[in-house]
């Protein structure tokens, strides 16, 4: 398994501490634009993600973005994978509070 | 309305011997508090004090406020019997009781107030009072026949236990077994169980071997009364638990039983606990008996069943019911019930008779179905407050509102099988830490896990009846015998029976699987895996199934029981229900397990 550029997962609220580092996140799709789409962070702040997505970018489709965090709420995506319609962003905020608050350790 | 205690009612109760009749106390409740689903407490009549415990049926009292610590009750009935162990104390045994005054502010100590309730009298004239205080509340008029019960002292059934001696019950057989004849490791016995119900309405079970049954078989008679003593007590086994007592009772030869004569007893109304038809969910195929009560909408014609047990053909008729929770149930009456009482209900169909029905069989055909048995008692237009009701609510709107039959909306695969693949959630390390897990009666859990192997040389099938599933045996000439339907068939299907093995992060085990739910771990029937086995050429084609099916995950409904394997007991798990895995639930599970741990170690 290639560890060499290891993700931290964030949310909306996590992604102002990593800025310029990797991360990985799902947003849902609410807009795309030439070269950009605007999406909805699973605990519901606005992310831009720039780069050439997927041809499926239907709003309320869930994307998992990784790249690298330009500022507190965009990303220069370089991996797009479609994570489909039925996805629980719910749960995923969890996943993301854990991973970085007392699970950090066994994450990054 | 006595504000105060009965002064030295304590000591004048100790100091009655157990002909008196006992005078009705007033003390005040202290240190109150729960054992399990009964209280005990301490009885405080300003100078003594002395351990008591109330039954369970007054636990309800206790529980909605009006016997309250520190307040004041009166003791209507009880028995003061010896500590078992601690030779000299006694304690209390409170059967019946009235609260008298909500709690004090204080416990009563020895300077108490002058009570203006009741005042001690001399010893003789308040026991003269109240046995006529007794008989005048108990009897009424009561006929000269019906006092001389009282010279014989007679105890209620809710007062009986292991550790009172002597006593006396007055009781109607309200059921009779057969005589059973068995054979065990110590030879061969008969034995016989009645069902004993006092004026109260208390029940207990009553059995009787080998020389006490061939004695008292021909005296007891369902309906009649009798007066019963010397007989032992001990705790009820709850596997065959019958009637609500936690009680079970053992006559020997040298037990009493007499005939009440021509004296008559207050049959007291049967005491049913309805349940509504929209709750019987939760009972179906349970041991636990159900009452209903329902207005009959309509009834069948006789039909004849044929018994497989025996081959006898027994009557039955369907009636369907329905309450004010707008639902329907079928109750299947059997034998007597369907042939004479079925025939009354349908003459009477036409007025829409309310009929209350004790100790049904919660089954699931349809979903849920109603039927009756041996000991069900049938009362049609009870007089009851819930009758009235019922009957009240189905002419003004009843009868014209639709309503749903109870199975409809409850297929118990779809429905209840994933709703119950998460509650009683374990991981597969529960059942291997508790090798003694359902010794009693079967227990339920679910959990998720890989299947991790499937033995393929098992027995994975056995030839089934086509119309009732039962094991068929191979008929000389060709074909199959099936016992139970009686007849021959040259075809017969298969049905999975079979073990796997499955794993999870904690453990492993082993679940036994019968079709339904064999079926969907493998993903084809009993009937195409055999085609694929027995299939000429390479043959992998029946070990691919298997390894496909292998490391699969899956929710499972299982239940734990013991069984006895060369006098050895071992832990068997069989799968009860099979679903997918909804990563999302399961995701919430884990979230819920980690801030639960968390809680914890905090």
């Amino acid at each position: 398994m290639d560890t060499s550029s290891p993700s931290a997962f964030v949310n909306g609220s996590l992604m102002r501490r990593y800025i310029g580092q990797k991360v990985r996140t799902v947003i849902q799709v609410v807009g795309s634009d030439v070269g950009s789409v605007v999406g909805k962070s699973t605990d519901d702040l606005q992310i831009i993600v720039k780069g050439s997505p997927p041809t499926t970018t239907t709003p309320s489709t869930y994307l998992e973005v990784i790249g690298i965090a330009e500022n507190e709420n965009s990303i220069r995506a370089e991996v797009w994978t479609n994570f489909g319609n039925s996805f629980d962003p719910v749960n995923y905020n969890e996943l993301c509070k854990l991973a970085n608050g007392e699970f950090k350790h066994l994450f990054i | 309305m006595e504000n105060s205690v009965t002064q030295d009612g304590i000591a004048s109760l100790l100091s009655l011997d157990s002909s008196s009749v006992q005078p009705q106390i007033v003390v005040q409740v202290v240190d109150l508090k729960p054992v399990g689903n009964r209280y005990t407490f301490n009885a405080n009549d300003g100078k003594m004090k002395i351990k008591a415990m109330l039954p369970a049926t007054l636990t309800s009292e206790i529980v909605s406020g009006k016997i309250q610590n520190l307040g004041l009750i009166r003791l209507l009935h009880y028995t003061a019997n010896d500590i078992p162990g601690k030779s000299g104390e006694k304690y209390l045994l409170v059967t019946k009781c009235e609260a008298v005054a909500s709690a004090l502010d204080s416990e009563i100590k020895s300077e108490t107030k002058a009570s203006t309730g009741i005042m001690l009298k001399p010893k003789q004239e308040f026991v003269a009072k109240s046995a006529s205080q007794i008989i005048n509340e108990q009897r009424g008029n009561a006929a000269p026949a019906a006092r001389m019960a009282m010279t014989r002292r007679v105890h209620p059934l809710v007062s009986l236990n292991p550790y009172q001696g002597s006593w006396t019950i007055k009781v109607r057989v309200t059921n009779k077994g057969v005589l059973r004849t068995y054979k065990n490791a110590r030879g061969e016995g008969c034995v016989f169980n009645v069902e004993l119900t006092d004026e109260e309405g208390t029940q207990i079970q009553a059995t009787m071997f080998n020389a006490a049954a061939k004695k008292f078989y021909d005296t007891f008679q369902k309906g009649k009364i009798y007066y019963i003593s010397r007989g032992t007590l001990k705790l009820a086994n709850k596997q065959f638990k019958t009637v609500q007592n936690d009680y079970e009772m053992t006559l020997n030869e040298y037990s009493e039983v007499e005939e009440a004569g021509s004296e008559e007893m207050f049959i007291p109304e049967t005491k049913f606990n309805f349940v509504p038809i929209d709750e019987l969910g939760p009972y179906v195929n349970q041991k636990e008996l159900v009452d209903v009560i329902g207005v009959v909408q309509s009834v069948s014609p006789t039909m004849s069943i044929r018994r497989k047990s025996d081959n006898e053909m027994i009557p039955k008729r369907d009636i369907v019911l329905a309450d004010e929770t707008k639902k329907t149930v079928v109750v299947s009456l059997w034998s007597d019930l369907a042939t004479e009482l079925g025939q009354e209900l349908l003459d009477m169909a036409d007025k829409y008779p309310v009929i209350a029905i004790k100790s049904l069989k919660v089954g699931d055909f349809q979903g849920v179905s109603l039927s009756t048995i041996s000991k069900s008692n049938v009362v049609v237009n009870p007089d009851i407050p819930e009758a009235a009701k019922l009957k009240s609510w189905y002419d003004s709107e009843g009868k014209e509102t639709s309503m749903s039959a109870i199975g409809s909306g409850m297929s118990p695969s779809a429905n209840n099988g994933s709703r119950s693949m998460y509650s009683d959630r374990v991981c597969l390390s529960h059942f291997t830490t508790n090798p003694s897990l359902g010794e009693d009666k079967p227990v339920f859990f679910s959990t998720r896990a890989y299947i991790s192997f499937i033995k393929p040389d098992q027995a994975m099938w056995y030839r089934a009846c086509k119309s009732c599933n039962k094991k068929v045996t191979e008929a000389m000439d060709s074909g199959y015998w099936c016992e139970g339907c009686q007849k021959k068939d040259e075809e017969c299907s298969l049905r999975y029976i079979m073990t796997v093995k499955v794993s999870d992060s904690t453990g492993e085990a082993w679940f036994s699987a019968f079709n339904d739910e064999a079926e969907k771990m493998i993903g084809c029937t009993a009937d195409e895996l055999n085609v694929l086995k027995s299939e000429e050429g390479e043959g992998h084609e029946f070990q691919t199934k298997l390894k496909e099916a292998t490391w699969s995950s899956h929710l499972f409904r299982v239940s734990v029981s013991q069984q006895e394997y060369n006098s050895e007991k071992r832990q068997r798990i069989t799968v009860r229900g099979v679903a997918p895995v909804d990563f999302a639930a399961e995701t919430r599970l884990l979230l819920q397990d980690i801030s639960k741990n968390k809680k914890t170690s905090q």
